[in-house]
């Protein structure tokens, strides 16, 4: 069995008694060293999934474990970037990867995270205040990657990034995280930025898990078909479905052989949680070794 | 290497020799600017103390008795007035002392609003947290740095200011029970900054928010100010005197209550008798052990608050 780096049973999160829930009994298993994508739409409660990993919220109801003790004990073992990607702004770029160093003597690798640095041609003597998004992230990331996790949470990692620098970044990152083991969960929307680095991924709706488990999988236990509008999908899931004139596409969880009526293709990853994302209704789907997340 | 130091929280152990690691090196270098502004005032006071210390013999011989002309020792009148150095001496006394009985009030705001409301608006603070310390060590650190570097500041220019009043001339450096002298000759000299500490950094955690919490950690601390100032002289029983017909009590006591009995016609004539409640120089002390305590007591409440506070919000 491979070991676990997050598990969340029943977990719920609410803000306020008034308002919905950000999460409402999530349960997924996210094996080590796997790289994850948390995709879902604005408010489908990602970011306080990611802060309830990193132990900055204390949950509602339910347990998320990280690394196999809980987020608050965990924290010299993991690193998380918020959204916002916040930094001193009185400090100097030099001066923030020192105070990584103060604050994590027993992890800091200062080659990693200068490295980072440098390859942004940033200026080790310039304020944090006086740098761009980007760069700001790029000095978010430094920070994050020198502490050496062996969980880092990314929330939105890279969109103030230019493409260039999201393409470098990303590969930096995947390089770093392949050659360590480091588990990587990031979330996203931009679904494009995540295909290709991803292995794993986590569906988020509502507050719910929509899906979750091994991308090749999920996608695997999908296809798209395309058929006469007149043909019957009744014995699969239907994930969603459209009727153009009198062809219909339809992206579906077949329960067993399709039949001739169908032109069957793979979907791809933009494909598989566009689909999801139009279908807030359709069942979800957990790949990842429920047995164990069930608790 | 260094990778392999402890991060430790607390200057006094295991310091290596190239300055405050860790908790204790962040929260210095974040808080550069203010440290910075601390140690010029600091400076400057200590500067102009030193100066008043440097006039006072020539400040208490402008204020000797005279005569005119000049007689039985005593120099003339013309030559007394023409001294000026016991004015300067008073105002630049006064305004030391006014400053360090005020200290509390922007150490209040800038507790609530730099030190923590702004950390915790800008995400920094988690920023923290998700480093290898916990939110309770953060904290301590964040009270325990400014404080030690408070009480430090207070306490030299306490000595200092101590030193330059010399034989507390009532006429030159002020009465020993107004406000401000009260304040700023002893030990809550140094305990008041300690509270506004406490109250500030409450402020920040509860409000979250810099200029709210800069606000209501000043506001806080006036409302204390004005509290301890009101009700300072029931502190510490009064003394009484009563005796038949009048006295006056000698300048050193601190009049709270005159109660005169008058005879058949109120007004004219001597009193039948007079009592006079009062707090005597030598309440001085106790009055001064009281409210330290108190002021030291909210600043224990507050923090003990704060990290409350913080561990109910935090996993």
């Amino acid at each position: 069995m491979t070991e676990t780096a997050i598990e969340a049973a029943a977990l719920s999160m609410r803000f306020g008694r008034r308002r919905r829930p950000a999460l409402d009994g999530c349960a997924f298993r996210l094996p080590a060293g796997s790289v994850c994508a948390v995709v879902g739409p604005n408010g489908a409660g990602k970011s306080t999934l990611l802060s309830l990993a990193a132990g900055l919220l204390r949950p509602t109801e339910g347990t998320v474990t990280v690394l196999g003790q809980a987020p608050a004990t965990a924290r010299e073992r993991l690193a998380y970037v918020a959204q916002d990607k916040p930094l001193h702004p009185q400090l100097t770029v030099a001066d923030t990867l020192r105070l990584g160093h103060e604050l994590n003597p027993r992890r800091w690798d200062a080659a990693v995270a200068e490295r980072i640095v440098a390859e942004g041609d940033l200026d080790p003597a310039a304020k944090v205040r006086t740098l761009s998004g980007g760069q700001r992230t790029r000095v978010a990331l430094a920070l994050a990657l020198g502490k050496r996790p062996e969980l880092l949470l990314l929330d939105e990692p890279m969109a103030d990034l230019d493409p260039l620098a999201r393409h470098q970044l990303m590969a930096a990152l995947m390089a770093d995280a392949a050659e360590h083991g480091t588990t990587v969960v990031m979330s996203s929307h931009v679904v494009a930025e995540l295909d290709g680095a991803c292995d794993h991924l986590l569906l988020l709706g509502a507050g719910r898990v929509r899906l979750a488990g091994p991308l090749d999988e999920l996608l695997a236990a999908h296809t798209l078909v395309t058929g006469r509008a007149d043909a019957s999908l009744a014995a699969h899931t239907v994930v969603e479905s459209r009727t153009t004139g009198r062809q219909i596409t339809a992206l579906v969880r077949p329960e067993g052989p399709l039949g001739d009526d169908w032109q069957t293709t793979a979907p791809s990853l933009e494909e598989l949680v566009l689909a999801h994302l139009r279908a807030p209704e359709a069942p979800a789907l957990r790949l990842d070794d429920a047995r164990e997340a069930a608790v | 290497m260094s990778t392999a130091l402890p991060a430790t929280a607390a200057p006094t152990t295991g310091r290596p020799p190239r300055g405050p690691r860790g908790l204790t090196w962040t929260v210095l270098r974040l808080h550069r600017t203010a440290l910075i502004v601390w140690c010029l005032a600091l400076a400057a006071a200590t500067a102009v103390l030193i100066w008043m210390y440097a006039i006072g013999d020539e400040a208490r011989r402008g204020m000797s008795g005279c005569a005119t002309p000049a007689t039985d020792g005593l120099p003339s009148c013309a030559a007394v007035d023409a001294i000026t150095a016991d004015e300067t001496y008073s105002a630049f006394l006064g305004l030391i002392t006014t400053s360090l009985s005020y200290v509390i009030f922007p150490v209040a705001a800038w507790a609530g609003g730099a030190l923590i409301g702004r950390e915790l608006e800008s995400g920094t603070a988690r920023l923290a947290w998700t480093q290898s310390v916990t939110p309770a060590r953060w904290l301590a650190a964040k009270l325990a740095a400014p404080a030690v570097v408070l009480t430090a500041g207070t306490g030299g220019l306490l000595l200092v200011n101590l030193w330059a009043r010399q034989d507390d001339d009532p006429n030159l450096v002020g009465d020993w029970y107004l406000p401000d002298v009260f304040l700023a000759t002893g030990p809550t000299a140094v305990a008041y900054p300690l509270a506004g500490l406490a109250l500030g950094a409450l402020a920040g955690l509860l409000w979250r928010r810099a200029l709210p919490a800069a606000g209501v950690g000043f506001a806080v601390t006036l409302a204390l100010y004005n509290v301890l100032e009101r009700y300072r002289d029931r502190l510490w029983p009064t003394a009484t005197r009563s005796e038949q017909g009048e006295f006056e009590l000698p300048r050193s006591a601190w009049q709270q209550d005159w109660d005169i009995t008058w005879g058949r016609y109120p007004g004219e004539g001597t009193p039948v008798s007079t009592s006079a409640t009062f707090h005597p120089r030598s309440h001085y002390w106790p009055l001064q052990y009281v409210e330290t305590g108190i002021v030291l007591a909210v600043a224990a409440a507050a923090t003990l608050a704060a990290f409350r506070l913080l561990r109910r919000r935090m996993p």
